[in-house]
């Protein structure tokens, strides 16, 4: 007897059952936009490769361009040139941006004779090589850095972030 | 720094440190047997003026660049100019070009000009180097006109 389903226990299963899945279908999507933050790939997109090979690097700064690929400004898209003074300290890589933290000027490395400096030529702007500004000169802060990674051999450049050398 | 109104607020705060002002001028040539010399000449020297500025930024606002066609007459473009740029507040102001009509011997190192150079079958790399042998040209020009005021 009780194997057998009534009309009224089959009336409420089925609707149960199609009710659940109509809740379902309604609240899966809502969950799976909820952790979809979590489950998105972090990208590596930010990193770019420069042809400079990081066993070929001293501990004198050289000078490194690289190009970031379609740099979307707005409805502008472009090919950015960018410039990172880069050298060795220990194993450790280390770029610098060579922007000016004055007014934005490009710094050289020893321009104007100044030895074992960055040499800022738009004001006479002076850093050491680890990017600290030398007191009594324009620049009020030491120079950026570049996030560093290493790829196969070549230096891959990322976001500037304030110095942490210093 | 460029002729844009973010730039310009910059350099209302910065006066004092961006005393120079370098003018683009620009030959536009329409005829069909000039045009190409003369779209690669434009690119140059607007390329050229664009890394002057990347590497000048904080002491060189860029102006737009001046146009002209084949019967303007140079001479008196340049008189215009000078009069008007005369009320800038900038003290050292520039030509860049590469049109050799500008040059003359009364300008006191005000005309920089430059042969022009076809950039447009280059790859970046090269373009780049080259446009920076260019550069360290120039160079020269500037740093000896600040120098010297």
């Amino acid at each position: 007897m009780s194997s057998k389903v009534s009309r009224r226990q089959f009336l409420s299963y089925s609707l149960m059952g199609v009710g659940g899945f109509m809740v379902s279908a309604a609240v899966m999507p809502m969950i799976r936009f909820a952790v979809d933050p979590v489950l998105q790939a972090k990208s590596d997109g930010d990193f770019i490769a420069t042809s400079q090979k990081a066993d070929e690097l001293t501990d004198v700064p050289v000078r490194v361009d690289f190009t970031i690929k379609d740099r979307k400004d707005a409805w502008y898209k472009s090919d950015v040139s960018n410039t990172a003074w880069v050298y060795k300290e220990g194993d450790q890589v280390i770029a610098l941006s060579p922007v000016c933290k004055h007014l934005g000027c490009t710094v050289n490395w020893e321009g104007d004779n100044h030895k074992n400096e960055f040499f800022c030529p738009c004001h006479a702007g002076r850093y050491e090589k680890n990017g600290k500004n030398v007191p009594g000169t324009p620049p009020l802060g030491p120079l950026d850095e570049y996030q560093v990674q290493v790829v196969d051999g070549y230096v891959h450049l990322g976001k500037t972030v304030p110095n942490t050398l210093v | 720094m460029n002729w844009t109104g973010k730039d310009m607020d910059t350099y209302l705060q910065q006066k004092e440190y961006i005393d120079t002002l370098v003018i683009p001028l620009i030959k536009v040539e329409p005829t069909l047997d000039k045009m190409k010399t003369s779209g690669s000449t434009a690119e140059f020297t607007m390329l050229l003026a664009s890394m002057i500025e990347t590497q000048f930024k904080g002491r060189m606002m860029f102006a737009p660049p001046f146009s002209y066609t084949a019967s303007t007459s140079i001479e008196k473009m340049k008189n215009d100019l000078l009069n008007d740029f005369k009320e800038s507040p900038f003290k050292h102001i520039f030509y860049l070009t590469t049109d050799p009509a500008w040059v003359s011997s009364a300008d006191n190192g005000q005309v920089i000009w430059l042969p022009s150079i076809p950039l447009e079958h280059m790859d970046i790399q090269l373009r780049q180097t080259i446009l920076e042998d260019q550069l360290r040209q120039v160079l020269p020009k500037f740093t000896e006109k600040w120098a010297s005021a």
